[in-house]
């Protein structure tokens, strides 16, 4: 049973562009076009609020949380071309550092995940991708991809830090993967690999028919197989899976909607996915044992029960 | 020039008639009369003959045009604001014939039929398109067409081939309409995915068109087949303008003023080869803003392309055939003879054919407003400089302007630095004098205050050179230059200190220009729904309340600009140029104020909307009745963030997490207890899960670690087989926390293993009979099940038999040579690997399922149930880094890490207490100069009492200094 267990009145003054729940979900960070970033306790289901963090000179597009094992560090991004990186220290709310090399609006930012360090990367309507990463003495190197996507890029999200099908090397240690994909206004959804320090592009994949508003790498729980999602201006929103060492990635339509899509979100198992777009709706899709995807949203009873074990012995 | 920035950018103001000689142009920076005069030049005497209009309007003239038909060639109409206004030219002289008003909006094109003298159709940001029929030249008009369009259209443009044709353009969309039909249009063409800036219909084509765009490309059409372009231009920048030459296949192109980029010249390319540009008309030290056609005279070959710069003058160029035959014009089919004397007139014109580069020269004429209307140009005074003034500079807040002291005083923020500036303004200011500039507070050092000034006075002193006034020139400078310094301060690793000066040539190459303006921005996001890796769900959006903007189809607009058409700031703007999107500043990032763009205001037009229009769309019920104010709508348009618990709709649970225990001492007893914590959340799958795990784990099922003589427990149906297919289903359903407990049970974590060698099976069978049969455990399948076996604790003990059996094998091999060893090595490995139930080909799937959930346990806070699961990864998550303590084993002397030494060997509890002299298993303490110490509570009974090492080695322990 899906229940409501805490409604947070941000009081922000303008709409709201992104809210983000820690690791642990008991911190919340909104953004808006009020030029705020907002901090809330959100624990036992109290709404206090920890911090009005300024310092963006324009809307706030995104927000992100890194990892626990950094510290509380929040990062955003938005309009005003820049990405902030905030932390917390002792209860107080500080800017960490300042990235403004994007010569247009900056999009989306997503920290990667914590086996590569404290790195994030950002998307900009500049077309290029920034990554930064923290070189742990509390200086920050940046690499970019100019070009990712002509017009601007929209989205990024990481690949999970395990490949589904690794092989051990030698030492019987796996290597981070380090791979993003990103969504721009070129229509495609490209995917990028680091190699030798620099990021090269891995994949295109072609199938919206206007801009891609959003990707979501799925994490994965060790099933031998990646899964992307992205959804775009053209109502629609795709599932890219590749299940195999070659780069042959399949796409199936999820569903096409009455309005842009323009927010994805995977479960933490990466089996539901949580669309959202212009029409103020949100609707959770998961897919069944045939492979289909279905709409779970309007279902809100027994989602909790899986048939039992007898099913899992014939099938 | 001494045009101001705001006026400059949105004027669009030539426009030639090809039948008349007259150009028309606005004439707007003239400090008495701006925005009120409008021009005509004389084409045939551009010198001499400038008439002068006189009007009383407060709004600009955004379009003209005349009358394309010679008989009514005396009209033109021009477009100010929402009006129409309708003016005949009689002997040197303008009369107003008439006004049409029925737009809401500003007008953003107007074209005049090519086949109906009466007809005017003219398109607005207010999303109609009127057709004006005039039947009498004065006030007949009536609306033809009322559309009700996704976007408002920026152009509007009749086919100049066939009657009863138009095309407009919306944003990157193309509609083509019949009048005939109404309201709905024949062709809607999806041309560009930027906002299209200019149409032109071929003018020897009913189909064809091209569109220029803000992506850089102009796109050729055919509307008989919408949905492929036919050729397509990359001109490398956002395309303002692109018509088609009157004769030949050519096509000029000119790039969208806003830029500014010093990209001033025209572009001249032949339609049938579009790589490369034919030709480049070069000369004009501004953006062009408009240009056209003319014929120069009848009968003459020639024709003649006039061009309006910002630069504030007008080019008149020739186009002679050499030109035009580079657009695919073959000029010989017109008679010889006459081209011939032709030519020979132009040449003593001292046309210079070919030389383009001579610039000055190729201008047959070149009208220059700047010297001509001198005497006009009167500055100013302070009153009326203050009154016009543009506030909205990027990072600077006009504090105070004092007329009666002659004082202006203006802060500058740029990151933490600010600095607040006092202009004193003398009294013959303008007149030759620049005002004192003075800084007077600040956070930045006095090296930069003198720096600053200089820019002040350098561009104060520009200015009053040409009498006019300074002070908004000064502030955009001193904006700019403030923002470069601090800029320059906070430099970023690998970053252009002033990415958007150097930008433009890096730019070209790449193809992203439309950075510079919100075209490229996608509309922001009002909802979504974000997951919490601890089962939450986030929801945030719009009140329902908050509709979306009136008049747009059910899709959301794409990019951020499409907001401009709702602001109603953006609404005054708009009123003065032609685009009618914001343009920032390129030069510092833009910091737009509450009242310029705000989201929010998509969706709350519908309640601000002026009843008239509501006939339209019959949906006023649905807006709220009363007017809200505007704080109120802005509180209401939001709704509360939401927190969803959604862990039931995962496969994974929280309380069995809690709940579950990994004890490999006593598998039965945790099957119990698990199967119990499984039943009380509902899951009767992992009951049967349990109650199946505790059979197959029987120890008496497990096989011998020696080559058996059957095959392995594991490899009979029930094992292995049927492990795999719980998992398989596992899987399916993505429940990582069961496959996680599975592997924990069935995965131990001995050491790596190595990938199974294939053996043929036949060898394996020859084998088995050589080898010793260790039988002193039977296959007792009947035995009950909690007998309090330890599987963990047999297979390590069987373990360390078989290597002394084994070693023993070795020696009795050795004779036989390396081959048959290894071979037995390899069966071995083999057996083993037989004999686990989990297939350890699949180990890094195991262990990720060990860490995935591991990380889940973690995000619960059940920090010690995580660090349990991870303790049976076979693999070492990651190497601790870090200094570490090694401890010199008492027994056996080696260096050991663990709480037990790494000497196989040895195997003792390495770290002896000195206190008890036995082996320490938990919390130990020991001095780091003479590295005696113990059990952490003998310790700290022993301090307690005393401060000397209890060995008696005479060191003092506590005081920490040797």
């Amino acid at each position: 049973m899906v229940s409501v267990i805490n409604s947070i009145d941000t009081s922000h003054e303008d709409m709201i562009h992104d809210a983000q729940l820690d690791y642990y979900g008991t911190k919340l960070a909104t953004c808006s076009s009020d030029r705020l970033i907002k901090v809330f306790d959100v624990k036992g289901g109290q709404q206090t609020l920890i911090a009005n963090l300024t310092g963006h000179e324009g809307p706030v597009w995104q927000v992100a949380w890194a990892h626990p094992m950094f510290g509380n560090i929040i990062a955003s991004c938005g309009y005003d071309r820049k990405v902030i990186i905030w932390k917390e220290t002792n209860g107080n709310w500080d800017k960490l550092y300042v990235y403004s090399n994007h010569d247009s609006s900056v999009n989306s930012v997503a920290f990667a995940p914590h086996e590569l360090g404290l790195v994030l990367a950002c998307g900009s309507s500049d077309g290029s991708i920034s990554i930064i990463i923290s070189t742990g003495d509390g200086s920050w190197d940046a690499k970019k991809i100019n070009g990712a996507h002509s017009i601007g890029c929209n989205a990024v999200s990481w690949a999970p830090a395990v490949a589904p099908n690794a092989l051990l090397d030698q030492s019987g240690k796996q290597q981070p993967v380090k791979k993003l994909v990103s969504g721009g206004c070129d229509n495609l959804v490209k995917i990028w690999r680091e190699e030798d320090g620099q990021w090269v592009e891995d994949q295109k994949l072609e199938g919206h028919s206007d801009w891609v508003r959003d990707v979501a790498w799925a994490p994965s729980i060790g099933l031998p197989k990646s899964i992307i999602a992205s959804c775009s201006q053209d109502c629609r929103v795709i599932i890219w899976s590749n299940d195999g060492t070659f780069n042959n990635w399949t796409s199936k339509v999820l569903h096409k909607f009455n309005d842009v899509v323009w927010h994805l979100s995977w479960s933490i198992t990466g089996n539901i996915l949580a669309v959202s777009g212009g029409d103020n709706k949100v609707s959770l899709w998961k897919e069944n044992l045939e492979g289909q995807w279905v709409c779970i949203s309007d279902v809100n009873k027994g989602q909790g029960q899986v048939t039992d074990g007898q099913s899992a012995i014939s099938s | 020039m001494g045009l101001s920035l705001r006026f400059g950018l949105h004027s669009r103001p030539v426009l030639v008639s090809n039948h008349d000689t007259f150009i028309d142009h606005v004439n707007k920076w003239n400090m008495n009369d701006w925005r009120k005069t409008l021009a005509l030049v004389d084409l045939d005497n551009p010198e001499e003959r400038v008439f002068r209009v006189t009007r009383q309007s407060k709004w600009d003239i955004s379009c003209v045009q005349w009358n394309p038909h010679a008989s009514h060639a005396h009209l033109f109409v021009t477009a100010s604001n929402n009006k129409l206004d309708l003016f005949s030219w009689q002997e040197s002289n303008t009369k107003p014939e008439c006004s049409m008003k029925g737009h809401s909006r500003n007008i953003s094109d107007l074209d005049w039929s090519s086949f109906d003298v009466n007809v005017i159709a003219s398109c607005s940001t207010d999303n109609f398109t009127h057709l004006w029929d005039k039947v009498y030249i004065l006030f007949l008009f009536t609306i033809i067409i009322c559309t009700f369009f996704s976007a408002g259209a920026s152009q509007v443009k009749w086919n100049k081939v066939t009657n009863n044709c138009f095309a407009t353009a919306h944003d990157g969309d193309v509609r083509i309409w019949d009048p005939r039909k109404g309201n709905t249009s024949l062709v809607y063409i999806a041309a560009h995915l930027s906002k299209i800036h200019g149409l032109d219909w071929n003018p020897f084509n009913e189909y064809t068109f091209a569109t220029s765009s803000q992506d850089g490309t102009v796109k050729f059409w055919d509307f008989t087949n919408p949905r492929h372009d036919k050729g397509m231009l990359n001109s490398g920048s956002p395309v303002w303008r692109a018509r088609y030459t009157p004769f030949g296949h050519g096509l000029i192109t000119v790039v969208v003023p806003q830029l500014r980029r010093g990209e001033n010249s025209l572009y001249l390319w032949n339609n049938d080869s579009l790589q490369q540009p034919v030709h480049q008309f070069i000369g004009h030290s501004d953006v062009v803003l408009e240009f056209q056609w003319r014929k120069s005279r009848e009968g003459k070959r020639d024709y003649q392309l006039v061009t309006w710069s910002k630069d504030q003058s007008m080019r008149i160029w020739k186009i002679d055939s050499q030109l035009q035959r580079l657009c695919g014009h073959d000029a010989i089919d017109s008679s010889e003879n006459e081209m011939s004397a032709v030519d020979a007139n132009d040449a003593i014109e001292t046309e210079p054919k070919e030389n383009m580069t001579d610039q000055s020269l190729n201008d047959r004429i070149m009208y220059s407003n700047k010297t001509d209307s001198l005497p006009q140009q009167q500055p100013m005074n302070l009153t009326q400089e203050f009154s016009l003034v543009n506030k909205n500079i990027p990072n600077v807040k006009i504090e105070e302007m004092a007329v009666q002291k002659r004082s202006c005083k203006a802060t500058a923020v740029s990151g933490k630095n600010s600095v607040t500036l006092t202009v004193r303004f003398p009294t013959n200011y303008p007149n030759g004098t620049i005002p004192s500039f003075e800084i007077t507070e600040s956070t930045v050092n006095s090296t930069r205050h003198k720096k600053l000034q200089k820019v002040l006075v350098d561009t104060a002193q520009k200015f009053v050179k040409r009498n006019t006034n300074c002070l908004e020139p000064c502030l955009r400078q001193f904006s700019a230059a403030f923002d470069k310094m601090t800029l320059e301060e906070k430099k970023t690793p690998d970053s252009d200190i002033f990415p958007m000066l150097q930008a433009s040539s890096k730019l070209l190459q790449s193809g992203l220009f439309s950075a510079y303006q919100d075209e490229s921005i996608p509309f922001p996001r009002t909802c979504g729904a974000k997951f919490c890796p601890a089962g939450y769900l986030v929801c945030f959006g719009r009140s329902k309340e908050a509709k979306k903007g009136f008049g747009r189809s059910d899709v959301t607009p794409k990019t951020l600009s499409e907001l401009a058409v709702y602001a109603p700031s953006i609404r005054v703007r708009s009123s003065q140029s032609a685009s009618g999107f914001p343009v920032y500043s390129s030069k510092s990032p833009p910091t737009p104020n509450s009242e310029m763009v705000s989201v929010s205001m998509y969706y709350k037009y519908k309640d601000r909307r002026p009843r008239t229009k509501s006939r339209i769309k019959d949906d006023s019920d649905l807006k709220p009745k009363d007017p809200v104010k505007s704080s109120k709508i802005r509180t209401m348009t939001l709704a509360p963030v939401c927190i969803y618990e959604i862990s039931s709709l995962l496969t994974i649970n929280r309380l069995l997490g809690e709940e579950y225990r990994i004890d490999l001492d006593n598998i039965p007893r945790m099957c119990q207890h698990n199967m119990k914590a499984a039943l009380a959340v509902g899951r009767k799958d992992l009951v049967q899960l349990w109650s199946l795990i505790s059979q197959i784990s029987n120890p008496n099922l497990m096989s011998n670690p020696s080559f058996d003589p059957g095959s392995p427990w594991a490899l009979n149906p029930f094992g292995r087989q049927m492990l795999e297919s719980l998992m398989q289903y596992y899987q399916q359903i993505y429940d990582v926390q069961s496959l996680a407990m599975i592997c924990c049970v069935f995965w131990s974590k001995q050491g790596n293993v190595q990938p199974p060698v294939v053996k043929p099976s036949a060898s394996k069978s020859s084998l088995v009979e050589g080898t010793p049969v260790n039988g002193n455990i039977t296959f007792l399948p009947g035995s009950s099940s909690d007998s309090g076996w330890n599987l963990l604790s047999i297979q390590k003990v069987k373990r360390s038999n078989s290597w002394s059996d084994f070693s023993m094998d070795d020696y009795r091999f050795a004779e036989d040579g390396d081959p048959k060893e290894k071979a037995i090595k390899n069966e071995k490995q083999q057996h083993e690997n037989d004999c686990r139930l989990l297939d350890p080909s699949h180990q890094a799937q195991y262990e990720q399922y060990l860490r995935t959930y591991a990380n889940i346990l973690y995000c619960w806070k059940l920090l010690t149930k995580s660090a349990e699961v991870l303790k049976h990864m076979s693999t070492p998550l990651e190497s601790h880094r870090g200094i570490e303590f090694g401890v010199v084993c008492h027994n056996c002397g080696r260096n050991s890490r663990g709480a037990r030494c790494d000497n196989e060997n040895c195997l003792m509890l390495a770290f002896q207490c000195v206190i008890c002299h036995t082996g320490v298993r938990g919390a130990s303490n020991f001095c780091l100069l003479c590295g005696h110490g113990g059990h952490a509570e003998h310790m700290l009974e022993w301090f307690q009492l005393e401060n000397k090492c209890p060995t008696g080695c005479g060191c003092f322990c506590l005081n920490g200094d040797p």
